[in-house]
């Protein structure tokens, strides 16, 4: 098979049960310094006291169109042929453009490498015949993770047979490739793209030159 | 994404190196593996990656593990998917793992306390002087006390029997575990109802009602996952708990149930499922004793009776009694836990059997069940006879059915600080933290001010260690050697599974198994431990030899097979040889053979009641030190609704007073609609005494300080939800 892969993960956010297994398993396998995350879990309610009814695990989406390529300024993010959005640790320079042009928050800044960190699916994992952390330790197995480029994967037929949805990002269509259930309430937790100190810009500025290389 | 090729060569590999373990003396330097771990993964030759099979340790589940070593040093985690009991999972403690064995607040070495108890002040011995102490002391207390004046206490540890055996060849019956703070009064119920403590198929069930549990937090595998499941396969879960718990959050129903009134709802259940006919007659006919005095007993207890209660409305109660029945035999009350709530846990927990009879569950699919289980064998020591000895335990004749086994801590804790009926004068504990999860801490310090010598054996300095005399460094369950371990999977039967060490163990650390066989040396009971861990499992192997070779080739063995419909015809192992509605045993003792509602105390003016729970990341104070999850709760917090928060002016994150009758802690408050206004919460384990635990020393409250020790009259069990406490601005 020719084809390049297509690396995505599927959420059924209502078997959340918010355990965090899936940050610890992700903190620890990637060494994530402490204070940081590379996933997390949304929570539906828990404001002024009110009821935490709905839990929703996310991440780096490995968007089609991701803005983080757009925003650095050293082409030190791009996205591979597998659909992975990854970080150049040699060429990186810290300066954070990406970890504010991501509007669902997926990107921090690494403070002991002093370059950009985020989630990469545990591509080391994948390496080894792996699936991410996240994805293996859920007692739950809320996420589906796969190749969409596979027909026989069970993320492909889920595509075909489940009604599913994708968060949108205000200001621009990243194209992200988390889907989650219809009917999850996805909480607005994308915000704008921006540059660092606020400085917003135009929609155009966020299409990423390199997305056209995805197949 | 099969990883199995990878896994057999790397087994293979194990094997070697495991041999290689066991044959050498040398440890690794702890220091260097330490300083290792804050690099970043380097270049690493496939030779120096070993995927080493283990059992879960931070909580009791034994859930299956992979270990992913590069270098000798442990890298990750993973769940083992061949484990039919984790269902190829591992949670947030169980993924920080890696945290307990490296972890710089390690106990490194023997410490001997210089200055008063729980003053801190250390001083390191070699293991010869630390052993050479301890046997000292064990035969001084033996000799002056009688050896039952020596106290053990072990708690779910795969090498707590050795605990045991030492205490049985040393001569002291005054052995408890940690079960009397937990589940004793839920065994006492079930056992006394159907003979056996059945295992539920949550997995299969078509409607579990979950009383007072937390599946979805408090994790217990399978449930916890099986629940989920059958969720997705339609399945109604209704809960009743004064906390909206994340298990509450995904139920079908939720009621906020008044705290203490679980046995009026389940009665009021019965009720309506004995008047409106909806049971299987043959099934009550056939299996069960005591129908016409339990339909007799129910007919007080109606809906309308039961809804003024619980504040659960009639008509809820008698439609769930209905869609009970209906999808009965695959309906249950789900037996939960932890039952050490109340003054009559046992009584409560005799109701939700009761109803599961009604539903004729028993030995069905969805039900309760009592699969096939595994025994390993064992070695059998002909203890020596102590003629001087008392004749019973410490705590016998204070709880009116205890479990000989178990022993109440409650109990012994009283009879050790009235020293009576006799005195004791040693303690020796291990995996386990009575300061912490044992209600009125200060009581527990009292007991400990009584004693002569107390020794604990713990990988860190827990509160318990704090408190001690001698305090022994033990290994994490990742670097020793361990006895096979039996397991229950519910649906998918059960299996056993064991320990070897995945890495060596750190600093001066040393395995329980070696110290009491170290101590035996010492105290002339010798041939009592003339034994290695590996005898100790070829002994147990000896008629399952089979099992080795799973736990070889899959870290696991699995008995799989039907669960239900195999009990066909078998009488129960009580009194009636049936399921007992009516217990005769009881009315014999003067207990009441059936469930008698008796109403909670009625909160007094300006208090709560507190209560007791579990978040899915926090195993009680075992955990809370542990860096990776204390990230996730740096200290706990005190929930209370904001009608009474608002009504005192109490501000979310505001420092407040919470004190009982048993002690006064002060703790940041939580306000939130996720507890009933009458009933406030705070997770176990932080407001530690020890400055060992660098992470949460200072931080949170210990619940363990206001919660007064109250005990169910049946099983001894600590009922840990009948304190009131009252809220203040500091």
């Amino acid at each position: 098979m020719t084809q390049h892969k297509k690396y995505v993960i599927i959420v059924d956010a209502a078997k959340c049960i918010d355990c965090k297994a899936c940050m610890v398993a992700c903190k620890v396998e990637n060494n994530v310094p402490e204070g940081f995350w590379r996933n997390e879990i949304n929570v539906l309610g828990g404001e002024d006291g009110s009821l935490r009814t709905e839990f929703q695990p996310s991440q780096c989406m490995q968007c089609d169109d991701p803005s983080c390529v757009a925003a650095c300024p050293v082409q030190a993010t791009y996205k591979k042929e597998n659909g992975i959005v990854v970080i150049d640790p040699e060429k990186c320079i810290g300066c954070g453009n990406c970890v504010t042009a991501c509007p669902y928050n997926a990107r921090y800044r690494n403070p002991v490498k002093r370059i950009a960190d985020k989630c990469d699916f545990c591509e080391d994992r994948l390496d080894r015949g792996k699936e991410p952390a996240c994805v293996v330790t859920c007692p739950t197995k809320t996420r589906v993770f796969g190749n969409l480029n596979d027909p026989d994967s069970l993320v492909a037929q889920m595509i075909k047979k489940e009604k599913l949805i994708r968060i949108a990002a205000p200001h621009i269509n990243t194209q992200p490739n988390i889907y989650y259930f219809e009917g999850t309430q996805l909480l607005d937790w994308a915000v704008t793209p921006m540059l660092p100190g606020n400085i917003n810009m135009p929609q155009n500025f966020w299409k990423s030159k390199s997305s056209s290389k995805e197949g | 994404m099969s990883a199995t090729k990878t896994q057999m060569i790397s087994r293979r590999k194990f094997l070697q190196l495991s041999g290689a373990l066991a044959a050498t003396t040398a440890v690794t330097n702890p220091y260097r593996v330490l300083y290792a771990l804050t690099r970043d993964k380097g270049e690493i030759t496939p030779d120096e990656i070993r995927e080493v099979f283990s059992a879960c340790d931070m909580c009791f589940n034994k859930c299956g593990l992979i270990a992913h070593v590069e270098n000798d040093v442990i890298k990750k985690l993973d769940p083992n998917p061949n484990s039919l009991k984790s269902r190829g999972m591992l949670c947030a403690r169980g993924n920080a793992g890696v945290k307990q064995l490296y972890d710089p607040d390690r106990l490194k070495y023997p410490l001997l306390r210089k200055g008063a108890r729980g003053d801190g002040k250390w001083q390191r011995l070699s293991w010869d002087q630390a052993l050479d102490h301890a046997a000292e002391q064990l035969d001084k207390i033996g000799k002056e006390y009688t050896r039952c004046g020596f106290l053990f206490m072990a708690g779910t540890d795969m090498q707590s029997t050795f605990v045991h055996q030492f205490a049985e060849a040393y001569g002291s019956y005054n052995v408890i575990s940690h079960e009397s703070n937990c589940l004793l009064s839920r065994n006492r119920a079930f056992l006394d109802t159907y003979g056996v403590m059945p295992t539920p198929d949550v997995l299969n069930c078509k409607y579990v009602i979950m009383p007072g549990s937390n599946r979805f937090e408090a994790l217990v595998t399978p449930d916890s996952m099986d629940l989920m499941t059958a969720k997705g396969n339609k399945s109604k879960l209704v809960v009743l708990d004064p906390r909206f718990t994340k298990t509450a959050a995904l139920a079908d129903e939720w009621y906020p149930i008044k705290p203490g009134t679980d046995m009026a709802f389940f009665l009021g259940i019965a009720h309506v499922i004995i008047s409106e006919e909806l049971y299987d007659e043959t099934f009550i006919k056939e299996k069960t004793f005591g129908f016409e005095e339990l339909k007799e007993h129910v007919k007080q207890y109606t809906p309308q009776w039961a809804a003024k209660e619980t504040e659960i409305p009639a008509k809820d109660i008698t439609r769930i009694a209905r869609e009970l029945a209906s999808a009965a035999p695959s309906a249950m009350v789900y037996p939960g836990r932890r039952s050490s709530d109340y003054e009559d846990s046992t009584q409560i927990r005799r109701s939700y059997a009761i109803v599961n009879a009604l539903l004729g569950n028993w030995d069905q699919k969805g039900g309760l069940q009592v699969p096939k289980k595994i025994k390993p064998g064992s070695m059998h020591i002909e203890a020596p006879f102590y003629e001087d000895n008392p004749d019973d335990r410490v705590d016998a004749g204070r709880a009116q059915m205890m479990f000989d086994e178990e022993g109440s801590f409650k109990h012994t804790r009283d009879a050790v600080i009235e020293g009576k009926p006799y005195p004791i004068k040693g303690w020796m504990t291990y995996k386990t933290n009575p300061m912490q999860t044992g209600a009125n801490r200060d009581k527990t310090i009292e007991m400990i001010n009584t004693l002569d010598f107390m020794m604990t054996v713990d990988i860190a300095m827990s509160d318990t260690a704090w408190m001690a005399d001698l305090v022994l460094p033990a290994p994490s369950y990742l670097e020793r050697q361990d006895p096979l371990s039996a397991f229950l999977a519910a649906s998918t039967c059960s299996g056993v599974i064991t320990r070897d060490p995945v890495v060596p163990a750190m600093f001066e650390s040393k395995p329980v198994f070696w110290i009491v066989k170290e101590l035996a040396k010492r105290l002339d009971l010798g041939e009592f431990f003339d034994f290695t861990v590996d005898d100790f499992r070829k002994a147990q192997l000896k008629k399952i030899p089979q099992v080795a070779k799973a736990l070889k080739e899959d870290g696991v063995y699995n008995i799989t097979g039907p669960s239900f419909g195999i009990h066909k015809g078998k009488p129960f192992k009580t009194r009636s040889k049936k399921i007992e509605f009516y217990n005769t045993r009881y009315k014999d003792k003067g207990i009441d053979p059936m469930p008698v509602y008796k109403q909670p105390k009625t909160i007094p003016e300006n208090h709560f009641r507190i209560v007791v729970g579990r978040n899915a990341y926090v195993t009680q104070s075992a955990s809370t030190n542990n860096s990776l999850l204390w990230e996730l709760e740096k200290e706990n917090t005190l929930w209370i609704h904001p009608k009474p928060a608002i009504a005192m002016g109490i501000k979310n994150g505001e420092t407040v007073f919470v004190k009982s009758l048993a002690g006064k802690v002060t703790i940041k408050a939580r306000v939130t609609k996720e507890t009933r206004p009458d009933t406030v919460y705070m997770d176990t384990g932080f407001g530690v005494l020890s400055k060992g635990l660098t992470n949460i020393f200072g931080k949170g409250a210990c619940i363990a300080q206001v919660l007064e020790d109250k005990a169910d009259k049946i099983s001894g069990n600590m009922a840990m939800h009948e304190t009131f406490v009252t809220v203040t601005k500091t």
